[in-house]
């Protein structure tokens, strides 16, 4: 062990003494009965220290562990119940200190120790003294990371002062107190020492009191006597010292802007006039104040408000009107801007219109219109009126604006012109009026044409003759009018140029609506009268006509071919006048499918190209067709009602109710052809010599049929019909028809025996009309035995007996064979006459002739 | 008391009439009958369980954050050290057996003494408190300990068992000698911690078997008159 002294008071270096002689202990014995100890207990260590752990065993096991705050340490195992663990450059953790233990491994033995580690110690930074009143000195220091524990107290703080050998103990680690004696000592030197158990660090500063003097905030900051452009501060400060004075600084602020400042010498009490002020303004006035003698700081802030007192208005209000007539009578309409806050100079409370009729100078009349209203509207007569308007607030009135109009609006025929908009706005120029302008207006509407206009202008001075409008409502795409006036030395306006414009032109975004006329063949009309270029977000320079071609078609030499964005061939005509609304496609093929569409364009762009409308020309002969068509539909048309009206006469003529040979015209056709032997039997002339008694058995069908050859062997005829009306070659229907049929005075007519009408399906295979029960099969067996007897009987001998009957096939009773057609035809038919032998008739039953005879009579029952 | 009310009578009237008569003698023991406005241990019973529960809860929260003061290894989750220096912290820990055999007043006396040890290392433990705010949260829970202090205090009146009265020299005091050193002074702040907890979830037993106890056994009477044909 050695020693050192380690004061503030003496001074460094100091010297160490020699070390001590060596003791011995015998830790073993000095420890308790605990099984296991660690060390070193509670040791307080600055960061960055290097420490050993070590570990005394009485229970000899290997199987100890120790931890670091949790975490597994090996050391050196120094004896069979030592071991040492280095820790180095260790850390500050927590103020509760570091734990150390070590265990034996299940074995319910537990010791540790707390390592208290401390933040190094840092020097007082900023350390500095000044006194406010030059009798207390307030020295204040940064005094960095604090190294309190709970081993060990934060660190200490003390103030020396060399000259008069007193120290104090600081109460606060940030800032101490140090009464000045009262012997007047000017001269300080201060040493502040920190210190904790583990570390002393210390700062000293040199310094004249009247140097350090730091004046307290000055108080009674207050506004007096304040008029519009006036107002005086007053302010007091804290005496320092005997005699003392102090510079302050006034400065004034408005709207948070210094716009004033000044410098005043001042004891205690502080006064200064603030002029140049302005009417009804709201200010911020401030105060400062530093030791006069030798400047160390500024004393804190103190800052009050105050408004200025209001005056007259300074300017006259800015006046235009709008003449227009309302119910014939002429009214103007008054507009004015409210005043900037620089010229209202207050609040303004009413505006005064005085209308003074210049024809009749004694009538006046008074208006007045309480704010913030900016617009009036007066009926007028075709006199001539002064108006006058003058702003008021609380103080009093507005210089006036005056402006002279007159019942009669005057000339709106002017120059139109167009005006072009930049990012600025719109650059509007006009023609000098020669003469005597006294300045010009320039009148728009902020809004699109289509709302209600908010009427602005802008006053310009007689040498003007241009300037750029400006307004924040400017939208792209909407047209804007100008109107220019100049004003006469009468105050009176007249209109000088009308001018529209666009701050930005676009491409139109609708399309006109196109009525499409006098279509022909080869040609159309297209007209669009309604579209209105003046609502267009742009000017509209012409249109495009477009017209898809057919396929293969080649554009008319006027179109230009183009190509739609969607890749299509199109051919384009260009208007480029924007008044002409109507165009006729010409040059078309006939029957043909055109598609069109008329797209306005400005100079940014065209229309949208979506909707094409379809067109089909007419066919070039379809008028002609109409010229034939009608008339033939008009001859028929007669020659149906002739037809209907002689209906009765045809019927006599071609197919009479009761069929007389000598009436039919058949007849003289045949007389004049053919056959001149031909002679008509009339059957009134045959004298009946024989009466057939018909015996009809209900077997006599079978046994004829049992006889009879089958239907394979018959040979199919067909049967002639002469039809009186046209049928159509596949006729498969039933129809009205005129069957007409006679065999009788025909011989080679005979061999087709039958009334029954089947109507003929000819896709059918004819054998399949042919059945065993049909007519013609059964006429044939007939005619087979009757040629049989034929051969029996001489010819000339032979007498024939009619049966003749007009009868419908379908008028057969039950005993009839089943011909039933698939529809009964309506049918007038003439039936077959059979001529039959009378030898024939008149033979003795026998069972031929007895089968013959039923076998016709089952045929004229049939035939009935 | 109230199995003798309802033993069966002789069978003759006169029998009857004596289990009518000894019924009857016995009604105003009976709490639930005993409508002169005292409400008995009951409510305070059930008030000193309820503050208990909300002990336990409060306790949970500041044990976290006072073990993560002391640091690791005091904060580990399974950290079950031998019990080194914590001798004087009443043990809550006792034999099954032992406690069953412990009656309501010795049961109310172990807890009343226990809670008032633990209130006084709690607020020593409060004075060593480095940060603000742990020292907001042990104050906090020296108010509600002291509050259980006195709804124990009001039980045992209740219940007319006189509080324990402190042996001279015996009263706990927080005396963190040099010899106790920050290791075993950590030790002994864990045990403190943990021996709260388990005083707190063996009274809310207590408190719980008590409560039971002290239920006023009305519906037992009614149903015992009824049985004798009544």
């Amino acid at each position: 062990m050695r020693s050192m002294v380690d004061d503030a008071r003496i001074p460094k270096p100091g010297f160490w003494s020699n070390w001590s002689s060596w003791e011995e202990a015998d830790a073993q014995n000095m420890l308790g009965h605990d099984p296991l100890f660690v060390f070193p207990k509670d040791k307080l260590v600055e960061e960055g220290s290097n420490v050993t752990i070590c570990y005394v065993s009485r229970i000899h096991q290997d199987n100890i562990s120790c931890y670091l705050e949790g975490v597994q340490i090996y050391g050196e195992q120094l004896d069979r119940s030592v071991s040492a663990f280095e820790l180095k450059n260790v850390s500050f953790i927590r103020e509760k200190g570091t734990n150390v233990f070590c265990k034996v491994d299940q074995g319910g033995v537990l010791g540790g120790i707390v390592l208290f580690v401390s933040k190094v110690l840092e020097e007082p930074k900023d350390f500095s003294c000044e006194t406010q009143d030059l009798k207390t000195l307030t020295c204040t220091w940064d005094p960095g990371s604090d190294t309190g524990l709970t081993k060990q107290p934060s660190q200490s703080y003390t103030l020396f002062e060399s000259f008069s050998g007193k120290k104090t103990l600081c109460k606060h680690r940030n800032w101490c107190d140090w009464q000045v004696a009262q012997d007047s000592q000017e001269t300080f030197n201060f040493t502040l020492l920190a210190e904790n158990y583990l570390r002393k660090r210390s700062v000293s500063i040199l310094f004249n009191l009247t140097q350090r003097v730091h004046p307290m905030t000055p108080y009674n900051l207050l506004p007096k006597n304040v008029g519009a452009t006036k107002a005086t501060m007053t302010w007091k400060v804290h005496s320092i010292g005997n005699n003392s004075t102090l510079l302050c600084q006034l400065e004034l602020l408005a709207e948070g802007k210094v716009i004033q400042q000044s410098n005043v010498s001042i004891k205690v009490n502080g006064e200064y006039l603030l002029s140049e002020l302005e009417p009804d303004t709201e200010y911020v006035a401030r105060v400062r104040c530093a030791y006069t003698n030798h400047f160390w700081k500024w004393s804190e802030l103190i800052s009050q408000k105050f408004n200025t007192a209001e005056a007259a208005p300074s300017e006259a209000p800015d006046v235009w009107r709008n003449l227009k007539l309302v119910s014939g009578h002429p009214t103007v309409s008054l507009f004015w801007k409210p005043l900037s806050k620089v010229h209202a100079n207050g609040k303004i409370l009413f505006y005064n219109v005085i209308v003074e009729n210049l024809d009749k100078p004694s009538r006046f009349e008074v208006l007045s219109i309480p704010a913030p209203a900016s617009s009036t509207e007066l009926t007028l007569d075709q006199c001539s009126y002064q108006i006058h308007v003058t702003a008021h607030n609380s103080v009093g009135p507005s210089p006036a604006s005056v402006i002279v109009v007159s019942g009669d609006p005057g000339n709106e025929e002017v120059e139109k012109g167009r005006v072009n908009g930049t990012e600025d706005g719109f650059s509007v120029s006009w023609k000098p009026q020669s003469g005597d302008a006294t300045g010009y207006v320039v009148e728009w509407c902020d809004g699109p044409q289509d709302l209600p206009c908010v009427l602005q202008w802008k006053n310009l001075g007689p040498n003007t003759t241009s300037t750029v409008i400006r307004s924040g409502a400017f939208r792209p795409g909407v047209r804007y009018n100008f109107r220019i006036y100049g004003i006469s030395t009468r105050r009176m306006a007249h209109l000088l140029e009308k001018k529209a414009g666009y701050l930005e032109e676009l491409a139109p975004s609708d399309n006109p609506q196109v009525v499409m006329s006098k279509l022909t063949s080869r040609s159309f009309t297209l007209s669009w009268k309604d579209y209105s270029t003046e609502s267009q977000p742009g000017f509209i320079q012409g249109y495009h006509v477009y017209l898809k071609p057919k396929a293969g078609e080649q554009c008319h030499p006027a179109f230009e071919k183009t190509v739609l964005p969607e890749d299509s061939v199109c051919c384009k005509y260009t208007i480029d006048n924007p008044e002409q609304k109507t165009f006729v496609v010409e040059n078309l093929q006939p029957e043909s499918v055109y598609e069109f569409i008329v797209t306005p364009y400005t100079s940014v762009g065209e229309g949208p190209l979506d909707a094409f409308t379809k067109v089909t020309t007419l066919d070039e002969y379809s008028h002609t067709l109409i010229h034939i068509i009608l008339p033939m539909i008009f001859c028929i048309l007669i020659v149906m009602i002739i037809c209907y009206l002689k209906s009765q006469w045809l019927k006599e003529k071609c197919y009479p109710d009761s069929p007389n040979p000598y009436k039919s015209s058949v007849l003289s056709l045949i007389k004049s052809k053919e056959n001149p032997h031909l002679t008509i039997m009339y059957v009134n002339d045959c004298v009946p010599d024989a009466i057939e008694v018909i015996n009809k058995p209900e077997g006599s069908k079978i046994q004829f049929l049992g006889t009879r050859k089958s239907p394979t062997e018959t040979e199919f005829t067909k049967p002639a019909y002469l039809y009186l009306l046209p049928t159509e070659k596949n006729y498969s229907g039933p129809g009205p028809c005129i069957c007409f049929e006679n065999f009788t005075y025909n011989q080679a007519a005979s061999d087709f025996a039958s009334c029954g009408h089947f109507p003929v399906t000819p896709q059918a295979p004819r054998h399949q009309l042919g059945p065993l029960t049909s007519p013609e099969n059964l006429l044939k067996a007939l005619e087979q035995n009757y040629m049989n007897s034929l051969g029996e009987i001489p010819a000339g001998e032979a007498n024939l007996n009619y049966v003749s009957q007009l009868a419908s096939p379908t008028s057969g009773d039950k005993d009839s064979l089943p011909t039933n057609p698939p529809e009964p035809a309506l049918c007038s038919e003439y039936k077959m006459q059979t001529a039959i032998p009378l030898g024939l008739a008149s033979a003795p039953p026998s069972e031929n002739s007895s089968l013959s005879s039923t076998t016709l009579l089952g045929q004229g029952e049939h035939c009935r | 008391m109230l199995p003798a009310a309802g033993e069966p009578a002789a069978g003759d009237s006169w029998g009857m009439l004596a289990c009518l008569c000894t019924v009857l003698w016995h009604l105003p023991a009976v709490p639930a009958l005993n409508r002169t406005g005292d409400p008995g241990p009951g409510p305070s019973i059930q008030k000193t369980y309820d503050l208990t529960r909300y002990l336990e809860h409060q306790l949970r929260s500041l044990a976290g954050t006072y073990l993560n003061y002391l640091g690791p290894p005091f904060n580990e989750p399974d950290f079950n050290p031998p019990r080194l220096g914590a001798e004087t912290l009443p043990r809550a820990t006792v034999d099954l057996e032992v406690w069953r055999s412990l009656n309501d007043r010795l049961r109310l006396t172990q807890n009343y003494e226990a809670y008032s040890h633990l209130l006084c290392y709690l607020r020593g433990l409060n004075r060593q408190a480095a940060t603000a705010e742990l020292r907001r949260s042990l104050a906090h829970f020296c108010t509600s300990l002291q509050g259980l202090l006195g709804s124990i205090a009001g039980v045992m009146a209740a219940l007319g068992y006189p509080l324990p009265q402190p042996l001279p020299g015996t009263e706990p005091t927080w005396t963190p000698g040099p010899a106790h050193s920050d290791f075993l002074q950590k030790m002994d702040d864990f045990w403190l911690l943990k021996e709260l907890q388990t005083w707190l979830w063996r009274s809310a037993k207590d408190f719980n078997r008590l409560k039971k106890k002290m239920q006023p056994p009305a519906a037992a009477v009614t149903l015992h008159l009824e049985a004798h044909g009544f």
